[in-house]
């Protein structure tokens, strides 16, 4: 990240700002059809063209910005407050509780987490479920699939934490549970897991835009960019701008949260678990190292 | 088991343990780090734990406050049940009863400045408002003699001696009573310890507080102290008034230890006897039979390794385990 130009993290604020935004940066309504103007090229009266119902291009991928974003956010807090509950209470509570819950953890995580949303959005397809609009069955199981991590890192702080000294000095303060938990663990816990969601949210952001590109996602009046992307793949011969423009925005947005993660964990994230985050890049740091060593030799 | 009162008279001792023994199961077998200690610890006494390293005084120390549960045996403290007094009213435990931890940082939130830190057991017994909180922050400083200015550093980029006195300073903030300290000195360099001895004094003297305080360093335990209790592989190897154990000590394990002293004068350095014991403590997982010493003692005789000796008034008005002290005589090597 050093050798990096902070701009690279622009996306990630130009993504947020724009899906606060939307509704005063759209210059047309996104899902206002105009026959008169289909698959048009970039232009003044529609800055980005249109797509094959005549659809302003531009603010489509702003409408889907906010889409995308307010998803995310919904399936952040709710999977970080789970996982951070369920597994700070299986760290802190230890035993056979905890054993359970790790099996439950390890479950989820040894599942990719797309397959289990794929296959929780099967199940919500059942009549059972009619109540609840596709936007919300999105989100609930993309939290479902999305909360394991957390737990598994939440646990893992809790346990470390729990053995330092200053927990048992807490103790004999006379400090309640409540106290030294929420005192002394919790903050430990959200400085590493909202570290690693930052990273996060630019996975989440493919998710959500894979479920959509498979037809699982937001329904089609609301603009979303997977769901652009799969609308232009049948025109990419007459307008290829519909597959490039909502792939690159989808691509930015994606690598810049990966770099303010990383950025984050640089400065942050004890030096163990940043390690991990790092490793591949030290591995390829290392092996350039080896490599301009052998050149010079 | 003795029977005591249930009260919190003023006669009832501050310390009174019966029978402790604290055993850790692991992989190589049963540790026995403390194997039957009864212990006395009278009010306002300064009352020194020693031994060499592994002899179960920490152990000890952290049974005495619950830190450490124990296997067997009970502990009374000011006249109560430790276990029914930290269950049915663990603030109030917390406030007669404080501990200082070995290493200080490592006791202390990293997170939290100094302020913080000390201001956090008033906070958890919700004692005062802000302002009140700040002023016994302040005076806690000045009992501690720190300057103010390091409310707002955080603990690691204190010195040693700074930081132990931030420990103190924080077991004092709830005007405890009793004060368990486990080796508090031992992380300190030399020059540091002397003040944080002339500080426990001082404090001892000021407050009118009991310490036990748990060293291996002899010395200080001879400058400061008023009893002390002799420790050797888990059990009480002597007792008594410290200028008593020290000027006569009754145990061949004592007399061994307090030749290793140093002497301030180089004359007495250079020509002071010594005891050099042979080999290590053997493993408290496994004892010798007979007193636990008789492997090393050198004035060990047969029925050393027989029976365990049971401590016994010796002449110094302490209690020594060794059959070859009693009232009359004891052992010299």
């Amino acid at each position: 990240m050093k050798n990096w130009p902070w701009a690279i993290l622009a996306p990630a604020f130009i993504f947020v700002l724009i899906g606060i935004f939307s509704p005063w940066l759209m210059t047309h309504d996104p899902a206002a059809q105009d026959y008169a103007a289909l698959l048009e090229g970039p232009g003044w009266a529609h800055w980005l063209g249109t797509d094959y119902l005549g659809r302003d291009m531009f603010s489509r991928i702003i409408g889907g910005a906010r889409t995308s974003l307010v998803a995310m956010v919904f399936v952040l807090v709710a999977a970080l407050a789970i996982g951070v509950v369920i597994g700070s209470f299986a760290g802190y509570v230890g035993g056979k509780t905890e054993l359970v819950l790790i099996s439950v953890i390890d479950i989820a995580l040894a599942l990719p987490s797309l397959v289990i949303a794929l296959a929780l959005m099967g199940v919500f397809s059942g009549a059972n479920f009619d109540w609840m609009s596709d936007y919300w069955k999105m989100i609930v199981a993309l939290t479902m699939a999305w909360w394991a991590n957390y737990a598994r890192m939440s646990r893992a702080v809790v346990v470390a934490e729990l053995q330092q000294p200053y927990i048992e000095a807490a103790r004999v303060m006379g400090a309640s549970h409540i106290w030294i938990f929420t005192r002394h663990i919790l903050p430990h816990v959200l400085g590493l897991v909202v570290v690693y969601a930052s990273a996060d949210a630019g996975a989440l952001v493919l998710a959500i835009a894979t479920l959509s590109f498979l037809g699982l996602g937001v329904a089609p009046p609301t603009p979303e960019w997977g769901q652009m992307l799969v609308d232009g793949m049948s025109y990419i011969e007459e307008n290829a701008a519909l597959v490039i423009i909502p792939g690159l925005a989808l691509t930015a947005v994606v690598v810049s949260f990966n770099l303010l993660g990383e950025a984050f964990a640089l400065q942050k994230v004890p030096r163990a678990v940043r390690g991990r985050l790092l490793s591949r890049k030290k591995a390829a740091r290392a092996a350039e190292e080896v490599a301009r060593k052998v050149v010079e030799a | 088991m003795t029977d005591t009162p249930q009260t919190d008279g003023p006669m009832t001792d501050a310390i009174d343990a019966r029978g402790l023994k604290v055993h850790f199961q692991t992989a190589a077998g049963l540790v026995r780090a403390v194997d039957g200690v009864d212990l006395t610890v009278r009010r306002g006494a300064f009352h020194g734990i020693v031994g060499e390293s592994g002899c179960g005084k920490t152990t000890l120390a952290r049974a005495l406050i619950g830190l450490q549960s124990a296997t067997v045996g009970q502990v009374s403290i000011f006249g109560r049940d430790r276990a029914d007094w930290a269950k049915a009213d663990r603030k109030g435990f917390a406030r007669a009863v404080q501990f200082i931890f070995q290493d200080p940082l490592g006791s202390m939130s990293r997170r939290q400045t100094v302020g913080q830190t000390l201001e956090e057991p008033l906070q958890i017994h919700g004692i005062g408002d802000n302002k009140a909180r700040r002023a016994r922050v302040q005076e806690l400083l000045d009992l501690v003699a720190l300057p103010e200015t390091v409310l707002d550093r955080l603990p690691r980029s204190l010195s040693g001696g700074q930081r132990q006195r931030v420990s103190i300073a924080r077991a004092l903030a709830l005007s405890p009573q009793l004060l368990i300290c486990d080796e508090p000195l031992s992380a300190l360099d030399v020059s540091v310890r002397a003040q944080i001895v002339n500080l426990f004094a001082r404090l001892q003297a000021q407050l009118g507080l009991t310490i036990v305080i748990v060293a291996h360093d002899l010395a200080i335990v001879r400058e400061v102290c008023s009893s002390v209790t002799v420790m050797y592989l888990g059990r009480v190897a002597e007792e008594g008034e410290a200028k008593a154990v020290f000027s006569d000590p009754a145990h061949p394990y004592s007399q061994a230890l307090l030749s290793a002293v140093p002497s301030p004068n180089p004359v007495t350095e250079a020509t002071r006897p010594r005891i050099l014991l042979a080999g290590d403590p053997p493993s408290p997982r496994n004892p010798p039979p007979g007193c636990r010493f008789s492997s090393r003692c050198p004035v060990v005789e047969p029925r050393c390794r027989e029976a365990e000796p049971v401590l016994r008034p010796v002449a110094h008005g302490g209690a020594a385990a060794c059959h070859l002290a009693d009232a009359d005589a004891h052992a010299m090597i």
